[in-house]
């Protein structure tokens, strides 16, 4: 990527509330037309992020740049390229969502004639019809959403943030924001979307950036970062906890291998596919323990969080301490 | 499919004419959502006069006859002009409680990611309000005329009635400083009763200062509610005094002064 096609670029964003540190020195940047998820549990710093770059809460240190402007000294500039969706719907709730938009592209400075047309073509292009003329305080919880996001849209943003974009939302409308998300990337805007979904970020991201307690944990294409936790993993579901305990036992030499006692289940991976699964299973039968059921998996983005950040999942070798 | 963010160029960054029409621009789109929003609401409207009619009826016949005897004037002619301003500063509250309810809307957070005049944020609702209390006044006085309130000339009236709005306005703005400070609304709402009713019975709108204790005097004629009351009480009667204007318009600009960009500050300052 040139430099040129950068459109967002953050070198070193730190912020503190107090003694938290919420962001740490995060590094990363967004071309045209590509989308970087960043993946994070609750209270990774992934809002914290998004509010530096648009604007909302100073820097404390480090620097970002929007479409080439600075966010800390040129604000209003960058306001001027950027679409926000925030962690909590900002819509006017006694507004129609056609008010709404015709509020926001005003605020944008759209043109009287562009207004109009820019509003139908996003009520449409969203399927938001059926309920573009009511308050937005009788929406749905996903109708509201889409709303916040096509409020983001308006002026056509180089960049648009999108905080959380599919939290609260059915399956169904999950995929409609997913295919518009990857709609706007082909259009050539830069998307930074954070998430805590490790399938979201998996489905729609370029780049991935894991971050914990404002530090970046891991960074990388979706392929690359699971490429590094490598191999398929072998799930069991052992029966009693009795049948855990022996299971445990034999597992525990195998590197990787860890142990869920509240769902009695084990997961360990495997470098040689069925051969060595097999063996895995039949050993586990001549111990004496009653399978419930197994399934070999690829590696999820799920596999590589754990392996990044540490999780519920105890490892063989802590339980044995 | 449309390549539009391809063909889209970054615009320079806006130059100082750009920030001045953008404030008078988006003022005025913030008006016209304030617009739309009172007609879902037209209740608002009531609280609008509900406090003036109180006091108008309350004062008047309850204490009218005690504290007009007391203090040797046609008590309605006097408590007429205190009632304006009373209604002024409710709306002043009520520009705090509304502020206060937007900011917690999250809709805010949206105006502050904007390339949008911040102040237009709050002076959009400040001037709403003060149209609306515009509108109560004009209840107001029509109650009073009809209970018999005289106003020494059709000018007078107007000039009293402009003067109470001007006022108003201004506390309004101390009123959104308190909302972007506090934030939560029914803080707010409680935070109005601490500063509002002591100013406001300490105050010359109801009673003269000579009725009050000596230790009080000296307050309760220069704080603003007072020096409002005095100089929209001279406006109604055709005998304005220099002093009061004066003194009501240093208040004014005074508070204007000090909350216009404080409120726009804290409005700001938030995480
Ligand atoms: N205004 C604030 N005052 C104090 N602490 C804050 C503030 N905002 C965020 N924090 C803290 O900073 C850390 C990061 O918060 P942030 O909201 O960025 O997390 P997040 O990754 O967005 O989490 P979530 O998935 O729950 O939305 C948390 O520990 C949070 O408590
Ligand atoms: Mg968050």
């Amino acid at each position: 990527m040139s430099i040129q096609d950068t459109v967002i670029r953050a070198a070193g964003l730190t912020k503190s509330f107090g003694d938290v540190l919420a962001a740490d020195g995060v590094t990363f940047s967004v071309g045209r037309g590509e989308v970087l998820g960043l993946l994070g549990p609750n209270g990774a710093g992934k809002t914290t992020v998004v509010k530096m770059l648009t604007t909302l809460i100073p820097i404390d240190d480090g620097t970002a740049t929007v479409a080439g402007f600075d966010v800390t000294s040129e604000p209003e500039s960058v306001r001027r390229v950027i679409g926000l969706a925030g962690q909590a719907a900002a819509v006017d709730e006694k507004l129609t969502a056609r008010e709404n938009l015709e509020l926001f592209s005003r605020l944008h400075k759209l043109p009287r004639q562009r207004r109009r047309s820019r509003i139908d073509e996003l009520l449409g292009r969203f399927d938001m019809a059926s309920f573009a003329d009511r308050p937005a305080s009788t929406y749905s919880g996903g109708q509201r959403r889409r709303l916040d996001i096509v409020a983001a849209l308006v002026a056509d943003p180089l960049a648009l943030f999108l905080d959380e974009p599919t939290t609260g939302l059915d399956p169904r409308s999950r995929a409609e924001v997913w295919d518009s998300i990857r709609a706007l990337a082909a259009t050539g805007t830069a998307i930074l979307l954070t998430t805590q979904y490790l399938d979201e970020a998996d489905q729609l991201a370029d780049q991935i950036l894991v971050i914990d307690r404002g530090q970046t944990v891991a960074g990388g294409t979706p392929d690359r970062l699971k490429a590094d936790v490598g191999r398929d993993v072998l799930e069991v579901h052992v029966s009693t906890d009795a049948d855990l305990a022996r299971a445990r036992e034999l597992v525990a030499a195998l590197p990787g291998a860890s142990v869920d006692l509240n769902r009695r289940q084990l997961d360990v991976p495997i470098s040689s596919g069925a051969a060595q699964s097999l063996d895995l299973l039949r050993r586990l039968q001549d111990t004496g323990v009653t399978i419930d059921d197994f399934q070999l998996r690829r590696p999820t983005l799920d596999d590589v969080f754990l392996a990044l950040t540490g999780s519920s999942t105890t490892p063989v070798e802590e339980i044995q301490q | 499919m449309t390549n539009a963010a391809q063909q889209h160029v970054p615009p320079a960054a806006p130059s100082f004419g750009d920030r001045s029409r953008w404030a008078f621009q988006d003022t005025a789109t913030m008006l016209w959502r304030d617009m739309i929003r009172t007609a879902r609401q037209p209740e608002m409207l009531v609280f609008a006069v509900v406090m003036g009619v109180f006091f108008l009826v309350l004062f008047n016949y309850v204490f009218g006859g005690a504290i007009g005897a007391g203090a040797g004037v046609d008590y309605l002619q006097f408590l007429v002009p205190g009632v304006f301003v009373i209604t002024a500063l409710q709306g002043a509250q009520q520009t705090s409680m509304g502020f206060a309810a937007d900011l917690a809307e999250g809709v805010t957070d949206r105006f502050r990611s904007l390339p949008m005049s911040q102040v237009a944020v709050i002076a959009g609702r400040t001037i709403a309000d003060a149209a609306r209390n515009l509108i109560g006044l004009i209840l107001v006085a029509l109650l009073a005329l009809v209970m018999g309130y005289r106003f020494d000339s059709a000018f007078g009236a107007v000039a009293a009635i402009v003067l109470t709005t001007v006022i108003g306005f201004s506390f309004s703005w101390l009123g959104a400083a308190i909302a972007a400070k506090v934030r939560q609304p029914d803080m707010v709402g409680m935070l109005s009763m601490f500063w509002l009713f002591p100013l406001m019975l300490a105050s010359t709108a109801f009673t003269p200062a000579e009725s009050m204790p000596g230790w009080l005097q000296p307050f309760a004629t220069y704080q603003p509610i007072s020096v409002a009351a005095d100089a929209v009480r001279g406006l109604s009667e055709g005998s304005p005094d220099r002093t009061d204007l004066t003194l009501a318009l240093f208040w004014t600009i005074g508070l204007l002064a000090v909350f216009v960009p404080l409120s726009v500050r804290l409005y700001r300052n938030v995480d």
